[in-house]
């Protein structure tokens, strides 16, 4: 697997007439043989973003780069990318094994190597033997594998992804999950998934990029961007976030609920203020005296794993605990956490400015912990 | 839904449909009364039949419907789908809406003003009233049906398909003849279908715009029954249904075919 | 890449054909109303619509037309409603249209024979002892068959719009206390609205203009501006006065496709 840039966007803007741009300015790089996804809610601009390297809608500005050439204008059909769409798109008129053939047929490729190739790509999809079915006759689940062997039978360098799950039932989708995942690990070829679902991104990407608002929110991994949220959507967006407004007072302590706390942040200007995130599965539920923050269980629902607690102290703040024990509704009770899982947001940081800020504390924390 | 119906529907539905089919059958019942009237039916005879197949005028007549019929249902498919193309491929909405009522004005306009209206565009072109003016007055009256049937199957179309195709390599040329023009052959056949119909029952443009020498079906039964009851009409009349029928079931057996099995393989 | 002058060469018949006989028959209409019998520019023909022959005639030529049209969504509305609800409702369909495709002079050529003096209607009258009655050539016979023909065209954008119609919205009339009369009146009917509208569109504007219909069953005892206009074309060549007629008709059909119009509602 060679590392290096595939795909790189280069201040791209997308504007439709007068109405206001679904892309601004948007920069990124794409590295080769990597899981990206591509995650917000719907009308971020993710979608956008997977047209614009497949090549249905042109830029309105900026620049896009495959292979560090520059293909803002080559059509569609001469891009060395193939897509999954959401609805599959699987021609209705064919059957499996002309759909898969269909990008060969157009190469005007042997009949016999055709031949060959679909039959390992249906393979490669578990869809052996079914060459002859019609598209109508298939599942979900069946179209789905027919939509990717028919784009990885083309040996794309790159595979886009829209949402290709979105249509399947919980249960197929976690199957597929684990099946993408291992389909791009055994291809070695990038993927670029698109979604909403931030459960999906988190479990297959290698790299996750946070999109709202027609603006890349952030980029990382998905331990990075699940820990450490640059800003309240983030945080909002990825999991579940109890997030309250907050002050820093000094490096490593910081004020919020009118209480002084510890943490592990520092840098920030003196008296700033900010906003603190703590994931509900980092409280811990004890007893009032132990605890460091003192609440009142408003609500309790049970799923499955864990219970869902929600709380309120007595400035009517909320706070929803993730906890295997059960509470009581009605009780006064104490929660704990550690100072690592309190995470101190600045309003209005950029990516750049935050991860410097990361790194530092990364210098300064090793014999801290 | 209340799935039951009362005897008192069921009876209205059943006059309505003997109203509808009286007729028909009436004239067909008729055409083997040998005596020679719609009111007494005196014997059975084939007769009439027979005297119609020793009428080279009127075989001739109807092998001059049929040419029509067939060249202006196949000219005017091809014209109708391009014609569909070319509005399903129009994005400003105002354009789009501009084309649609353009195209449907020969299918509200009265049949006498299509015909009077040709009638001076043919004059003024200079084109002899015969079997290119009757033809071509079928080709245009047509065109409009065919883009009707075939829009909605673009519509059907789910545009990620034309992607997807372009995504997998295909160029314009590829797009129409591997995905859009399979996806619309229903849409297709049915308005090659509807063009031949509508040209087979058309009598009023016609009358306009057929001269002394060319004369279509429709036409002859008009100036026939001018004169007044023949029975040889009827045992024609008794022909074309036998003969709407077959289209009818052949129509059928195509839309039939076309659904469950798609095309096929195409290799 | 293609030039974008070969890309959109598949334009041109369609085109053409918008231009040639869709916008030029309605020009040339226009301008020979303003020509007299013998060819000199003048607004006479105008001036002879407004006499009270032509009044009367355009007149009685939409009452004729909106008869046609009340009875026959009279009787097209509940034929439709029954057809949705009975099992196989898309066959009993297809047998509702089949006679609509059976040519139109056929079907008028058997009521001679059924409306006729000797006819099958008149022995039925005096077999029940009314006695023979001259029923050809009447406005009743031209209103009946005109019924007749026309209501396959009404009863298929009704049925069809009956069709699309959500059955849970019925359940959800009847849930909330509705009786089978008001759901029909508050829920059933508004909405099949759109289909009434171009069911009364399909038929209203034909009425106005049957000529051959007036000629064969009614003996040029009613005469619509239809009859009038071919009168003017092909019998007294007076295309002047034809087109004033037809101006007026084109009018008048724009008119009623303005107030039927098909709005799209919200979902």
């Amino acid at each position: 697997m060679t590392n290096g840039v595939i795909i790189q966007f280069n201040n791209v803007t997308k504007q439709y007439d007068n109405d206001p741009p679904v892309l601004k300015d948007v920069s990124f790089e794409i590295e080769r043989g990597k899981f990206y996804t591509l995650l917000g809610p719907s009308g971020c601009g993710k979608t956008t973003i997977l047209r614009l390297i497949a090549g249905f809608t042109e830029a309105s500005e900026g620049e896009i780069f495959f292979n560090e050439k520059k293909i803002n204008d080559i059509p569609a059909n001469k891009r060395q990318v193939n897509t999954v769409f959401q609805d599959y798109a699987l021609f209705p008129h064919l059957n499996v094994f002309e759909n898969v053939a269909f990008g060969l047929r157009i190469k005007k490729l042997k009949n016999a190597e055709i031949e060959q190739k679909v039959r390992e790509a249906l393979s490669f999809v578990n869809l052996k033997g079914y060459e002859t079915r019609e598209i109508r006759e298939m599942s979900g689940g069946q179209r789905q594998r027919v939509a990717i062997a028919r784009a990885i039978v083309n040996e794309p360098e790159v595979i886009l992804l829209d949402e290709p799950l979105s249509a399947l039932d919980l249960k197929l989708r976690t199957e597929m999950q684990y099946e993408l995942r291992e389909l791009q690990r055994r291809l070695g070829i990038t993927f670029i998934f698109v979604t909403h679902d931030q459960e999906e991104a988190l479990a297959m990407s290698d790299e996750i990029f946070v999109i709202d608002k027609g603006k890349i929110q952030q980029s990382g991994t998905p331990t990075d961007i699940y820990d450490e949220p640059i800003n309240r959507f983030v945080a909002d967006f990825i999991g579940e976030s109890n997030i309250v407004k907050g002050r820093m007072i000094a490096d490593y302590r910081v004020e919020f609920v009118g209480k002084e706390f510890e943490c592990v942040d520092q840098g920030l200007n003196e008296n700033e203020p900010v906003e603190i995130v703590i994931r509900p599965e980092d409280m811990v539920i004890t007893t009032l005296e132990h605890g460091k923050l003192q609440v009142r269980v408003d609500s309790q629902l049970f799923r499955g794993v864990h219970y869902e607690i929600c709380c309120y102290d007595k400035d009517e703040n909320e706070w929803l605990v993730h906890s295997t024990k059960k509470a009581n509704v009605g009780d006064k009770i104490g929660l704990y956490f550690d100072a690592e899982a309190i995470h101190v947001m600045r309003h209005g940081e950029t990516e750049e400015e935050f991860d410097r800020r990361l790194e530092a504390y990364t210098d300064v924390e090793p014999d801290g912990k | 839904m209340d799935k039951r119906i009362s005897p008192i529907s069921k009876l209205f539905l059943v006059i309505v449909f003997f109203i509808l089919y009286a007729p028909i059958f009436f004239l067909v019942f008729y055409s083997f009364n040998s005596g020679g009237t719609m009111s007494n039916f005196e014997g059975f005879t084939l007769d009439w039949y027979k005297e119609l197949f020793h009428d080279v005028r009127l075989l001739i007549i109807v092998l001059n419907t049929l040419v029509i019929a067939l060249l202006s249902a196949l000219i005017s498919t091809v014209v109708g789908v391009l014609g569909a193309l070319v509005i399903h491929s129009v994005k400003r909405r105002q354009t789009k809406n501009t084309l649609l009522s353009l195209n449907n004005v020969l299918i509200v306009s009265p049949d006498v003003i299509i015909g009077a209206s040709f009638l001076i565009l043919f004059t003024m072109a200079g084109i002899k009233l015969g079997f290119y003016s009757v033809l071509f007055s079928h080709i245009a009256f047509s065109i409009p049906i065919v883009v009707l049937m075939v829009l909605p199957k673009l519509m059907e179309m789910s545009p990620t398909l034309i992607d997807a195709a372009k995504d997998l390599g295909a160029n314009r040329w590829n797009v129409l003849s591997k995905v859009t023009l399979p996806f619309i052959t229903p849409g297709i056949f049915a308005g090659f279908f509807m063009a031949l119909t509508y040209s087979f029952d058309d009598f009023a443009v016609t009358f306009f715009v057929t001269g002394n020498g060319f004369s279509t079906l429709s036409v002859e039964i008009y100036s026939l029954a001018r004169r007044g009851i023949a029975l040889n009409i009827n045992a024609l009349s008794a022909l074309l249904f036998l003969f709407t029928m077959l289209l009818v079931v052949v129509y059928y057996f195509i839309t039939q075919r076309n659904k469950p099995k798609g095309m096929g393989v195409r290799k | 890449m293609e030039n974008k002058l070969s890309r959109n060469l598949y334009m041109v018949p369609y085109v053409l054909w918008i231009v040639l006989f869709v916008i030029a028959p309605i020009f040339l209409v226009v301008y020979y109303s303003f020509f007299d019998i013998e060819g000199n520019l003048s607004f006479i023909n105008y001036q002879k619509f407004f006499t009270p022959v032509y009044l009367k005639m355009t007149f009685s030529s939409f009452w004729y037309a909106f008869l046609i049209t009340a009875i026959s969504l009279l009787i097209a509305y509940p034929t439709a409603l029954l057809l949705t609800k009975t099992k196989h409702k898309q066959l009993w369909l297809l047998l509702i249209i089949v006679p609509s495709w059976i040519n139109l002079l056929l079907k008028a050529y058997a009521f001679l024979g059924i409306f006729g003096t000797y006819g099958v209607t008149n022995s039925f009258l005096e077999v029940i002892g009314i006695g023979a009655q001259q029923i050809l050539f009447t406005d009743f016979s031209f209103v009946f068959v005109s019924v007749y023909i026309f209501i396959p065209f009404m009863i298929l954008p009704i049925f069809n719009s009956l069709n699309e119609l959500n059955p849970t919205l019925l359940d959800a009339a009847n849930d909330l206390g509705a009786s089978k009369w008001i759901t029909f009146r508050r829920v059933i009917f508004p909405l099949t609205m759109d289909g009434v509208k171009s069911g009364c569109q399909v038929v209203f504007i034909p009425a106005l203009s049957l000529f051959m219909l007036t000629r064969l069953i009614a003996g040029n005892r009613v005469i619509t501006l239809g009859t009038a206009i071919e009168q003017h074309f092909l019998v007294t060549r007076d295309w002047g006065m034809g087109s004033t007629i037809a101006v007026f008709l084109i009018i008048s059909m724009f008119l009623i496709m303005i107030v039927t119009g098909t709005r799209k509602r919200g979902v």
